[in-house]
């Protein structure tokens, strides 16, 4: 028993709740040293490739490709050779009911406990059938050269680049931040009229996860090109038999079926199906509202924000009658915007944060990221809930085309059109809850950022001068800090920045002194 | 009610474009209001395509009672009573009318009767029918206020004598004689209507072609086809004046050697092109940009104003219902951020007239394809070779297809005869997933179709025609 070992699905982020198994590097029966790539795990936000915590002999692998577990989920057994299957499924049974999943997860991601298809001679057998199947490996002339060690690939890509004599500035990276991936140079290679073997593995390694795979160039008719996309199939692994060459219907249902076509339903519909429990017959009845994935994602974070972040708060009141004539001024003269007061927020607080790098940061809990330019995320209201699309680098935007980009992310915002890269990350984000009537509010930090403006609703007030009333519009600006990062003079300076910047709005338009 | 008054879009007018892009915008899930001051589904539904093709089955039917004697039958003793024609035009414009509102109310679209005027970026005054004002605020305003009919100098429409498509589309009693001012669809195909119906119809032509935007081929084919049915057809010709007396109207005509002449016709239908609805918006204030009364607006549909959008008639021709129709979606997916969104290609939007033979074309004439400097070749099929025509005995027509000798791809398509108006389609399914020509070629036609035709139009392009 005690040789049995557990791979399982790794925790890459703090936000990372679930992973999809891409491929396997590994094959059953392989023996690997501790800290050799086994998998490759792609997140919602990220792919990259897991190393084996401990050395070891893969005995069985229970999360396939395209299988998508929660974090600490199992995904293969590690055992030493002739080790006594009942013991094999007794472990992985205690697993499923000791796990900490609730019972809808359990559905939702059940692990295949009934063995494999793929025991010892049947899998061999098939391992070979799929090797013959994908031919040798053959890098077309064109794609040869020397790699240079400052290509952003991933490790495995790079490795195998040097060892094939192949040069990776040949190769068009479609990861993250344009980063070369195994799946690259595969449709690279084929796309010069190469082949590539698929990694030895499960047959359905012959399909290319193709989620991340820019299919653009391929040749194809439009059904295909939808087909491929919803069947998650590589069009540069299909076989162009339609007219002109162009990959056609019946090449991606080839390529589909040399995959093992996947069951069309997964996980959700069951998840959706699974009623919520109801309580006998309660005097008032509530009903179970489901959360939605956004709903969840607030919940997560912000009480992950709360518990891990100290949050101390400074406010302080701005005299907005300046903003207010220069804004009435633009939007008289300039028909091709209309300008917010906060629109004049968002452009005070970024050139604020240039000017104290030390509140333009994100922190993960060890390391304390300062950027350069201000990433400015402004929280917009929806049905479901809220989400903060990003002005990137604001500090070096005009007010115009501030208002301009506000105008569009909250338009998409609301048709929940935007992208992930138009509001994932951000240095430092503002709330406003004025049009609400909202004079003051204070708000929780949205991790990794350290700080976020709460911003109210201006107000009018008398203001003695010189023993003379007079009316001034004053509006409440309420920052919360995360202490371990941010103290509480930081936090002042900063907001008297942003104070003066909306006070004297001349100041911005001169640039940082 | 508790009345909103900030929306994520306001839509101002209720017709193809206005409705299309409050239920698009919806689907988005953006808060919409549609502001309409009439009637719902607008003059399309109400004073336009609808009613007219319900006018025109009937003139289908008396031009099949008149020609009954071919298949066989003799009918004699047969009655017509307009009255009823003119109320089942009339039955479906308020059914299809009604059927708009239902959709608002599916989609959960706010409408509002009123007029609605900008007063300032994204503030719109709406004056609602019971004499109150209101205002309200959308981050997005789509103008969407249709056009009408334009005036000719000389000629001033009085509901009585002197038509415009309005009092065309109710006549109380048939008039002996009609003279047709302009003939774009409109024109066309209410003097093909009043020809069937037994009125002795005079159409006229400024420009020196028939049908100014069709393919030369097609104008020919049409006018001759008229002059036959007894319209005459009279191209390059103005009517300078005119002057309306108990019993009709005497125009002064001009022809194209400068001759005056005077005719009298008991009615006169004005229908020499139509101008946007865009006098009382707040343009002028506000500096929106328009060109001879359109509003100017790029391929996304927006003003040079922050938050407006012009979309349909009111945003320049050509001024078709499916045009704003489509332009509607692409102007609301674009300022909602939907990936994938592609601008309207004006020369290719389709445009069907439904007069006898009918009209569907899209895409280049030979000519403005070859003013282009194109290499192409052009394919030709007459109806008089395709069996199924023949056998419905309405053979009078042909396709003519127009394809880049370079890429194969097809610049334009140009089809008379029966139902063409219904075939268009397949070339504009072709034209929009960039079809070859060895793409139609490939594909199967049914037997036996009008739209065979296509087909073989489409071999004679390339030198291989089977049936003529």
């Amino acid at each position: 028993m005690a040789e049995i070992q557990l791979l399982r699905v790794p925790k890459w982020g703090l936000s990372m709740e679930e992973g999809t198994i891409a491929l396997w590097l590994i094959e059953e029966g392989d023996d690997f040293a501790e800290g050799q790539e086994v998998c490759e795990i792609e997140t919602s936000k990220i792919a990259n490739v897991m190393e084996a915590p401990f050395a070891g002999r893969l005995h069985r692998i229970v999360a396939h490709p395209g299988d998508t577990l929660p974090v600490q989920a199992v995904i293969a057994v590690v055992a030493p050779a002739g080790v006594d299957e009942s013991e094999i499924e007794a472990v992985l049974a205690a697993e499923g009911s000791v796990d900490a999943l609730s019972d809808e997860d359990k559905s939702t991601y059940r692990l295949p406990l009934e063995p494999a298809a793929e025991t010892a001679t049947g899998d061999a057998s098939q391992s070979v059938a799929a090797r013959a199947d994908v031919g040798e490996l053959s890098i077309p002339e064109s794609l040869k050269g020397v790699t240079s060690d400052d290509v952003f690939a991933s490790p495995r890509a790079y490795r195998f680049a040097v060892a094939q004599g192949l040069d990776l500035s040949y190769v068009v990276g479609t990861g993250r931040a344009g980063r070369i991936s195994m799946s690259d140079i595969r449709s690279a290679v084929r796309t010069a009229g190469g082949t590539l073997p698929s990694p030895p593995s499960a047959p359905c390694a012959t399909a290319l996860p193709a989620s991340n795979v820019d299919d653009e160039e391929i040749e194809a008719t439009p059904v295909a090109r939808r087909l491929a996309k919803a069947w998650g199939i590589a069009l540069a692994a299909c076989r162009p038999t339609g007219r002109h060459g162009r990959v056609c219907k019946a090449d991606v249902e080839a390529a589909r079926s040399r995959a093992g076509a996947p069951e069309p339903e997964r996980g959700n519909a069951q998840k959706a199906a699974a009623a919520p429990k109801e309580a006998a017959a309660p005097a008032n009845p509530g009903i179970a509202v489901p959360m939605t994935g956004m709903r969840r994602t607030i919940a997560a974070r912000l009480s992950q924000s709360k518990l891990d972040s100290p949050h101390f708060r400074v406010a302080v009141d701005v005299q907005v009658d300046a903003i207010a004539a220069l804004r009435k001024q633009i939007n008289a003269e300039h028909p091709g915007v209309k300008i917010s007061v906060n629109d004049f927020v968002i452009k005070a607080v970024a050139m604020a944060l240039v000017r104290h790098p030390n509140c333009n940061i994100q922190f993960d809990g060890d390391v304390i990221q300062q950027f350069e330019h201000a990433d400015v995320s402004v929280a917009v209201a929806m049905e479901a809930g809220l989400i903060t699309p990003i002005l990137r680098a604001a500090d070096t935007k005009s007010l115009v085309a501030i208002s301009t980009e506000m105008r569009q992310l909250a338009t998409k915002a609301k048709a929940s059109t935007l992208t992930p890269e138009e509001f994932q990350g951000g240095t430092f984000t503002i709330s406003n809850l004025g049009m609400f009537g909202v004079s003051q509010f204070d708000a929780i930090i949205n991790p990794p950022q350290a700080a976020i403006l709460a911003v109210g609703g201006a107000r009018e007030e008398v203001r003695f001068v010189g023993g003379e009333p007079a009316p001034i519009t004053l509006m409440n600006l309420n920052m919360a800090s995360d202490h371990r990062v941010i103290d509480g003079a930081l936090a002042a300076e900063f907001l008297q920045s942003v104070k003066r910047n909306l006070e004297s709005p001349i100041v911005m338009l001169a640039g940082e002194v | 009610m508790g009345a909103r008054v900030a929306y994520d879009v306001a839509v101002v007018g209720g017709g193809p474009g206005g409705y299309v892009a409050a239920i698009r915008a919806t689907q988005l899930g953006l808060d919409v209001v549609l502001i309409e001051e009439k009637h719902l589904g607008g003059i399309c539904l109400n004073w336009g395509c609808i009613p007219t093709k319900a006018l025109l089955k009937g003139a289908e039917v008396a031009h099949t009672l008149g020609s009954a004697a071919h298949f066989g039958f003799s009918v004699s003793d047969w009655d017509f009573d307009l009255a009823r024609l003119v109320k089942h035009s009339r039955d479906v414009s308020s059914r299809l009318s009604s059927g708009i509102e239902f959709l608002m109310k599916k989609n959960k679209v706010t409408v509002i009767d009123a007029r609605a005027r900008i007063i300032a970026k994204e503030r719109l005054a709406l004056a609602h029918q019971d004499g109150s004002a209101t205002e309200i605020s959308a981050k997005h305003i789509i103008l969407a206020t249709g056009a009408r009919p334009r005036p000719v100098p000389g000629v001033q429409p009085d509901g009585e004598h002197i038509w415009t498509y309005f009092e065309a589309m109710t006549p109380a009693a048939l008039p002996d004689s009609l003279l047709v001012i302009g003939s774009g669809a409109i024109g066309v195909e209410f003097a093909s209507f009043y020809n069937d119906m037994g009125v002795d119809v005079t159409l006229v032509e400024a420009l020196d072609q028939l049908l100014p935007n069709e393919d030369p081929e097609v104008a020919t084919l049409v006018s001759r086809s008229m002059g036959k049915r007894g319209i005459e057809c009279l191209a390059a010709t103005r009517v300078e004046g005119t002057s309306v007396e108990e019993s009709g109207v005497v125009c002064t005509l001009i022809d194209k050697d400068g001759e005056r002449s005077q005719r009298h016709f008991e009615r006169v239908l004005l229908a020499a092109g139509v101008v946007a609805n865009s006098d009382d918006l707040g343009l002028e204030a506000l500096g929106i940009e328009t060109d001879r009364s359109f509003i100017r607006a790029d391929q996304w549909c927006r003003t040079n104003l922050v938050g407006i959008y012009a979309i349909g008639d009111v945003s320049g021709p050509p001024c078709l219902a499916h045009k704003a129709s489509h332009e509607a979606i692409v102007c609301v997916e674009h300022l909602a951020g939907v990936p994938d969104v592609h601008p309207i290609d004006k020369q290719t939007v389709p445009g069907c007239t439904y007069c006898r033979p009918q009209i569907a074309s899209m895409g280049m004439t030979e000519k403005t394809a070859r003013e282009n400097g194109r290499r192409i070749r052009v394919g030709r099929f007459d109806l008089q070779a395709n069996g199924k025509a023949l056998a419905m005995a309405d053979s009078e027509g042909f396709v003519k297809v127009i394809f880049d000798e370079l890429s194969g791809e097809l610049l334009g398509a140009h089809m008379v005869g029966p139902e063409v108006t219904e075939q268009l389609q397949g070339f504009g399914v072709a034209h929009s997933l960039e079809a070859t020509v060895e793409d139609l070629a490939h594909n199967m036609f049914a037997h036996p179709t009008i739209s065979e035709a296509m087909h073989e139009a489409v071999l004679d392009a390339q030198g291989r025609v089977i049936h003529a």
